[in-house]
């Protein structure tokens, strides 16, 4: 039997079964069709045999049709599909792009904007001062400032009146910086009065410091201009970290600011520091001005060894000596290389109340070979701080037809103690809680004590030196500093100074005045310095 | 006692001269993509000048942006010597900052330039995009890193080769060629100050479709990252890049280097040295050392920027000067 009789006849039985449902069901109509011609196909058999074919072929080819649709229906929506994930995936690549874009971007902005501030000026504020320079450090401005009120009481006011004083011991503005990396300068007018450097009345203001250093390296600089003489080591001490309102007697005998040229430096990281110069040439305690026309040159230096700095044994670190000194020989005589005026009219020597001991006669002027050494040494450890000077100068001297070669000495030492456990330091102390009482902060107390001596050669009298002017002098001095923070400090001193020599009857007023009886005097002071 | 002599006399010359040996410290400031060649190349000279003088020298290597660079020793930063992207930037520094004389270029054969190299292409593995010459890189839908000309000496290159592509293609209009370059870096999203930074934008963080790039750093870019990221497309027009090198004599002065500076340089040309400089992809000058390395370099035609462009001078005052033309076409 072949196949499509087989399917027609398996449709006939089905219709005798199930007549109901082929007459019921229109979508059926063609299988009704052809179960109606079932008897004739029955009847007539091969007859109609084609026909019924021809039918069944139309059937299957619609099935295949239909089959086809539905084939080409489930590509298109496979293809619509894939169209539709890479659409997704250009988008989701095109997206990833641009983020990443937007990524580097925001990298690249960051190390611009780093790049820009680190070529940005720097402005700076703090204990330090104010600074502002370019962002390599090879242009700085910095600008401090140090002002000292400051009081003298004599307690014995009665035999030395009009004394007593409350004064700007100092009063100066400064800028220091850098240019062009290596070359460094300093600026330091002086607006304040009672200045050792000048007379004690001296208003006017004047310039202490002005120079030019040349850093090579931190072993090779050389600086020129107006600064310290390499001399004095607490003369080389700043100002504002002195133990004591005023130097020791033993800084009478060195030279203060000169003009000139100096070599200086620290090998091996301040193991041993060094520094030589050229100067005008200044007598003792004497501030240069800020010309001098003279024919010969004074010769400064000083080398100071501090052979632990760079060791590992702490209590030496900071143990260190070394000496300096002078040597100048002058053809023109004048009173310009005696020493300084403080405290009088004529060229003498002074105490820490800054009132005149001992005074040149007047016509008594330098004469040719002035020479000063120090040795001195210094010692820091913890809270504890020493040190100690000796000088000698040595001064040629003439008065009309006479001449002498007078050698004054003098020496002092001095210490202190942080009692409130700070380092004590050549800089000073910087205390380790700043002043604040609403929270139970003090600050820094140290206790200092000093001696000294100053003895005047006794060849200076009685014809270059009044016999009324002591020939020695011998200091005492204690006192308490309070360091707020690191930029203001609250001193108390308390000085007691003794004389050999000098005229007897009552004291008016200075020189030689004051030999005849010891001085006492509290010292007060408040500083600001930044 | 002759052997012992032969023993003897040795060994106290040797320990002469160990007595007076001594370290020798050497500054190269150099352009970005030269870190590779300069540790390899520093390496062979400090041994052949121990070898030579019993002296120890360790060279110090700063990189960046080519003009930074050159900023940057103006500014005083104390380089020995120079090894830069091009001489304009060396140039700078002998005008500005007075540190060398103004014929520095003639102290070295081949214009101090013992190495060349050019500007290729470096794509993505398979070049998705389809790029072969310059004009691929001005498509609407390709996305072209190359570094800022106004900071890097690559990026100058980039865009000289690009503008004599123009050029070529375009009949010497220059109106075209600057609308070709224009429409080229309207496809770059990012622009790096050097050509590492670029190269770090493409290889590393995986942007843009192609990375116009030194030769030496784009063959350094697959070496470094697998043959199987990239394609390096050379295209049939490029530039002929002359990275120079000087001793900056003032700073070598100073510091008392100026023979073993000029030594380090000299040697750039001798046999080892252009063999350090094919091996790390730049494009040798002696004919030895090309001939060895040639198969690593695919044919491309160059022209120089001295006949393009009327040399460095008239090329920088007319294309990345401030208010040039790049700084017209381009705007980030």
């Amino acid at each position: 039997m072949k196949l499509n009789q087989l399917i027609l006849a398996t449709f006939a039985g089905m219709q005798l079964a199930f007549p109901a449902w082929a007459a019921d069901d229109p979508a059926t109509n063609s299988i009704g069709a052809a179960q109606a011609e079932i008897p004739a196909y029955t009847a007539s058999g091969g007859a109609t045999q084609s026909v019924e074919a021809a039918e069944i072929e139309a059937l299957k080819k619609e099935v295949q049709e239909l089959g086809q649709k539905v084939q080409t229906l489930k590509q298109q929506r496979d293809l619509d599909q894939q169209t539709n994930t890479d659409t997704a995936k250009e988008q989701i690549q095109n997206l990833d792009q641009k983020v990443r874009i937007l990524e580097r971007q925001r990298e690249l902005d960051q190390e611009s904007a780093t790049a820009v501030a680190k070529a940005q000026p720097r402005i700076a504020v703090g204990a330090n001062g104010f600074s502002f320079g370019s962002a390599d450090s090879n242009f700085v401005v910095a600008l401090h400032g140090v002002v000292q009120v400051d009081s003298r009481t004599f307690q014995q006011n009665d035999k030395v009146p009009g004394n007593d004083s409350i004064l700007l011991r100092r009063a100066r503005p400064i800028v220091s910086g850098t240019v062009f990396r290596d070359f460094d300068f300093l600026f330091v007018p002086e607006f304040g009065n009672g200045t050792p450097g000048g007379a004690s009345s001296a208003t006017t203001p004047s310039i202490y410091d002005a120079y030019v250093n040349y850093r090579y390296s931190p072993e090779f600089q050389i600086q020129a201009g107006k600064f310290k003489a390499p001399v004095g080591l607490e003369q080389l001490q700043a100002d504002v970290n002195t133990s004591f309102n005023e130097r020791s007697l033993v800084t009478d005998l060195v030279p203060n600011r000169d003009l000139g040229f100096e070599l200086h430096g620290d090998i091996a990281g301040g193991v041993l520091s060094y520094a030589a110069g050229i100067f005008n040439g200044v007598g003792d305690a004497r501030n240069s001005s800020n010309i001098g026309f003279q024919d010969d040159r004074e010769f400064d230096g000083r080398l100071f060894i501090q052979p632990f700095k760079q060791t590992s044994l702490k209590p030496l670190q900071n143990l260190g000596f070394g000496v300096g000194g002078s040597w100048g020989d002058s053809s023109i005589t004048n009173t310009l290389g005696l020493p300084n005026t403080t405290g009088g009219s004529l060229p003498g020597y002074f105490t820490d109340g800054q009132q005149q001991f001992f005074a040149y006669t007047n016509g008594v002027v330098a004469s040719r070979t002035h020479w000063r050494l120090s040795p001195q040494a210094s010692y820091y450890y913890g809270p504890f701080g020493l040190i100690g000077e000796y000088v000698i100068s040595d001064q040629d001297v003439r008065r009309g037809s006479q001449s002498a070669d007078l050698q004054n000495t003098a020496w002092e030492i001095s210490g202190g103690w942080v009692l409130t456990g700070e380092d004590a330091t050549f800089n000073g102390v910087t205390p380790k809680h700043s002043f604040d009482p609403r929270n139970g902060q003090w600050g820094a107390l140290q206790v200092v004590g000093r001696y000294a001596d100053l003895d005047i050669d006794n060849a200076a009298f009685p014809i270059f030196a009044s016999p009324a002017s002591a020939s020695e002098a011998r200091s005492w001095a204690v006192g308490l500093n309070w360091y707020l923070n690191r930029n203001i400090r609250v001193n108390a001193s308390y000085s007691h100074t003794s004389f050999s020599g000098g005229a007897s009857g009552s004291p008016s007023a200075a020189p030689g005045s004051v030999s005849n009886h010891p001085e006492d005097v509290f010292f007060t002071r408040v500083q600001i310095a930044f | 006692m002759k052997s012992f002599l032969k023993i003897l006399v040795p060994l106290a010359f040797t320990l002469a001269v160990a007595a007076n040996a001594k370290e020798i410290k050497l500054l190269n400031v150099s352009y970005d993509p030269t870190r590779e060649l300069y540790q390899d190349y520093n390496a062979a000279f400090a041994r052949y000048w121990k070898a030579k003088t019993g002296d120890d020298v360790v060279v110090a290597q700063s990189h960046g942006g080519s003009g930074k660079q050159a900023q940057s020793v103006i500014n005083g930063l104390e380089a020995d010597v120079v090894t830069l992207a091009l001489a304009y930037d060396i140039d700078a520094i002998s005008q500005q900052a007075k540190l060398l004389p103004a014929d520095w270029q003639k102290r070295l054969p081949d214009n101090s330039t013992p190495y060349t190299s050019t500007i290729v292409f470096l794509v993505r593995k398979g070049n998705p995009k389809g790029i072969k010459d310059w004009d691929d890189l001005v498509k609407p839908n390709v996305v072209v890193v190359t570094p800022n000309p106004k900071t890097s000496g690559g990026a100058r290159w980039n865009y000289l080769a690009a503008w004599a592509y123009a050029l070529d293609q375009y009949g010497h209009d220059d109106a075209r060629a600057r609308d070709f370059i224009k429409r080229l870096y309207k496809n770059v999203p990012v622009l790096d100050s050097g050509a590492r930074g670029s190269t770090t934008t493409f290889v590393e963080r995986g942007i843009g479709d192609v990375l116009l790039a030194w030769e030496n750093e784009a063959h350094l870019a697959i070496k470094q990252f697998g043959v199987d990221k990239f394609d390096i497309v050379t295209p049939p027009l490029s530039i002929l890049a002359e990275p120079p090198v000087a001793v900056v004599d003032t700073v070598a002065k100073k510091h008392g280097t100026s023979d073993v500076a000029r030594a380090y340089l000299e040697y750039l040309y001798s046999d080892e040295g252009q063999d350090i400089a094919g091996r790390n992809f730049y494009r040798p000058r002696s004919g030895k050392a090309a001939a060895k390395y040639a198969g690593q370099f695919s044919p491309v035609k160059l022209v120089t920027v001295d006949e393009t462009f009327g040399g460095w001078q008239k090329a920088q005052k007319t294309h990345f000067a401030d208010g040039g033309v790049f700084d017209q076409i381009f705007q980030p």
